[in-house]
């Protein structure tokens, strides 16, 4: 530990919060400065869902989870207790949420980094986004970036960690977000790591660029399009039967492109609100992707195009 | 881009200038565009542990790439024995003896496949002879385009958009690969290669050329006809004038095959005025100032123009050589389908 122990403070009933995700706008490998390859990814957050975990602490006690299958949150408790407080875990904890599991949304990291910050409100001492980030990523395995909340990054997920910081905020976006696969549900961390191939590789260095590009310049259009290569490596990995459907439709209805849940089965067609015309597109595109048979599961930045008036 | 230092110089050699030659057209200048295929060839190999201590680098060229490597060989401490033709350049065979490499001359031409077939029957014998060779085969290796993949990382970071992609050919590495990256986020961007005439390239027969450094007499297997919208053919008189106007309104010194990529760009960034064009410019002028940069000489060759035409003239047959700069709508098809007039799609 740099900072050194906290506290400990009176333990008293934490309450943490993180929001969910709606898969990544690209992921892959990039080679660092040196060679050295790196996983990463660029989550596009969704911040209209999330986790709420509330922790009562009773140090000595036993930790008492909500039910079977919130191992990770258990062990998000525990690493945070030890590694803030050198102490064993005790308590109750209690998780509320509203994101879809096994879709690819996040479900998992925002319960663990909503839990990692309820047990440092417990004692009064607020993490950085980057010892959430390493505790999330110990917990669970692999995370996405939702805790970092003030910064686009591409994020190391099995680390934890910020590769690069992109840009302060994404652009204004309208994504119409679909489950391409309804009904089953992808295990993130059973999914096996994608062996990427050399023109692969090569490839997701001109994304990163493009990201740095489209970022710094706001510039949607060529977000979109690295977020629909991202998509089209994946395929070979964990596809998306509906993703031609989706880029054609992407294509007819002026949208930028398409991104997906690398490892889960949400995808969501990318949307320039500053173009005219995206209104009437975002509308055509739920009622087509609806008529396809696939959920629309939720358009993010909705109110973007919301008080525009559509023409018949 | 932040600040910092390169590790050795071979790293830094790969990186190109952007330089503004119009308000839609850029160029991207080498000081030695074939160290990126060069260096990222056998670090590869050195990874994929295809180099022991003493594997003995051979390729045959007498050319910008065999510089490349033999900067990558005294690099590393390593031997390169490259192969040319009697007719090597002497400014570069002392830079290359320099760098330590062993450079053999073939004294003939072989009956059949000329200059480029007695090379190659000689590489293998040095391979034979030695216990561990490893050739980096620039025309055949998928590593060679592969490598341009930072050409267009740093396009797409730097300019974001770019419409139109002109490169001379001669492998066919650096402008497949470069238009095959770009496409991955900017699917229509188009591709001008520029070849000179009596070259195989796209579909002439093979012949003596003057202007050397593009063009083929051998098809290289790197070359994906496919990426192509559209070929030029230029003649040396051409190529020689337009590189010494890139000198003279740019102050950009670079060889002919630069001018001859620029004699393009040009023109469709003219005809494309809300287009951003790029343009490939391979190296420098050092290698030609007793030639292309010498009025005297370019007069006693018979090289001398007093301007350029200010459009290439369309050709509807890639299988005829010109005596002018030319154009063909290749149409991203494959060699026997442009060569046979068949497949264009209406556009």
């Amino acid at each position: 530990m740099t900072q050194g122990r906290r506290g400990p403070g009176a333990p008293r009933v934490g309450i943490g919060t993180a929001h969910g995700h709606h898969g990544e706008l690209v992921q892959g490998a990039f080679s660092r400065p040196g060679g050295a390859l790196v996983r990463a990814l660029l989550t596009l957050p969704h911040r209209g869902i999330g986790s709420r975990v509330v922790f009562h602490p009773e140090p000595g006690a036993a930790l008492v989870l909500p039910g079977p299958g919130y191992e990770k949150v258990g062990r998000a408790v525990e690493l945070t207790l030890r590694a803030l407080f050198d102490e064993p875990p005790g308590g109750r904890v209690e998780v509320t949420g509203d994101v879809p599991r096994g879709v690819g949304m996040g479900s998992s990291t925002s319960d663990v980094t909503a839990a990692i910050r309820a047990v440092a409100d417990s004692r009064g001492a607020p993490l950085p986004d980057d010892e959430v980030a390493r505790l999330a990523a110990l917990a669970e395995g692999a995370c996405d970036s939702i805790m970092v909340a003030d910064r686009v990054v591409l994020f190391a997920q099995r680390e934890g960690a910020v590769v690069e910081t992109l840009a302060p905020r994404l652009p204004p976006m309208v994504v119409v977000g679909c489950d391409t696969d309804p009904g089953v549900s992808v295990d993130t961390l059973a999914h096996e790591q994608p062996r990427y191939g050399s023109t692969e590789l090569a490839t997701f260095g001109v994304l990163r660029s493009a990201l740095r590009r489209s970022l710094t310049t706001g510039d949607v259009g060529l977000l979109g399009r690295a977020a629909s290569a991202s998509a089209r490596i994946n395929q070979r990995f964990l596809p998306k039967q509906p993703l031609d459907f989706l880029l054609a439709l992407a294509e007819e209805e002026g949208a930028c492109g398409v991104q997906v849940a690398h490892s889960g089965t949400v995808a969501g067609v990318i949307f320039d609100p500053a173009r005219p015309d995206t209104a009437h597109g975002v509308y055509r595109a739920v009622d087509r992707i609806g008529a396809a048979g696939l959920p629309v599961t939720s358009v993010l930045g909705e109110s973007l195009v919301r008080d525009v008036p559509v023409g018949a | 881009m932040p600040a910092r230092p390169y590790g050795e110089a071979t790293e830094a050699y790969r990186i190109p200038k952007l330089i503004r030659l119009a308000p839609n057209l850029y160029g991207v200048c080498f000081t030695l565009m074939k160290m990126i295929p060069a260096r990222h060839i056998l670090r590869r190999a050195e990874a994929d542990g295809l180099l022991e201590p003493e594997t003995v680098v051979v390729e045959t060229t007498s050319g910008t790439f065999g510089l490349a490597l033999a900067m990558q060989t005294a690099q590393a401490g390593r031997r390169l024995i490259l192969v040319s033709d009697p007719a090597v350049d002497e400014r570069l065979l002392r830079r290359l003896t320099d760098l330590g490499a062993v450079v053999e001359r073939v004294a003939a031409k072989a009956a059949v496949g000329g200059y480029q077939a007695a090379r190659l029957t000689r590489l293998a014998e040095i391979r034979r002879e030695l216990p561990s060779t490893f050739c980096p085969e620039q025309y055949s290796n998928p590593d060679n385009p592969r490598s341009y993949a930072l050409v267009a990382e740093l396009l797409v970071e730097a300019l974001g958009q770019v419409d139109c992609v002109v490169g001379p050919v001669g492998s066919g590495g650096s402008l497949c690969g470069t238009t095959r990256f770009l496409r991955s986020v900017l699917p229509d961007c188009h591709a001008i290669g520029v070849d000179s005439h009596d070259s195989v390239l796209f579909g002439h027969p093979d012949g003596p050329r003057a202007l050397r450094g593009l063009g083929n007499s051998l098809m290289p297997p790197n070359l994906d006809h496919t990426v192509l919208d559209s070929v030029h053919w230029c003649t040396a008189d051409e190529a020689f004038l337009a590189t010494r106007q890139l000198h003279q309104r740019h102050a950009l010194f670079m060889g002919p095959t630069s001018g001859a990529a620029y004699l393009s760009a040009r023109w469709w960034a003219r005809e494309h005025p809300d287009a951003l064009t790029v343009v490939l410019l391979p190296d420098e002028g050092y290698r030609y100032l007793d030639t292309v940069y010498d009025d005297a000489w370019l007069a006693a060759e018979g090289h001398v123009r007093a301007e350029l035409p200010d459009a290439p003239t369309p050709v509807a047959d890639a299988t005829v050589p010109g005596t002018v700069w030319s154009a063909f709508d290749w149409g991203r098809r494959t060699y026997a389908d442009a060569v046979a007039g068949v497949g264009l799609a209406v556009r």
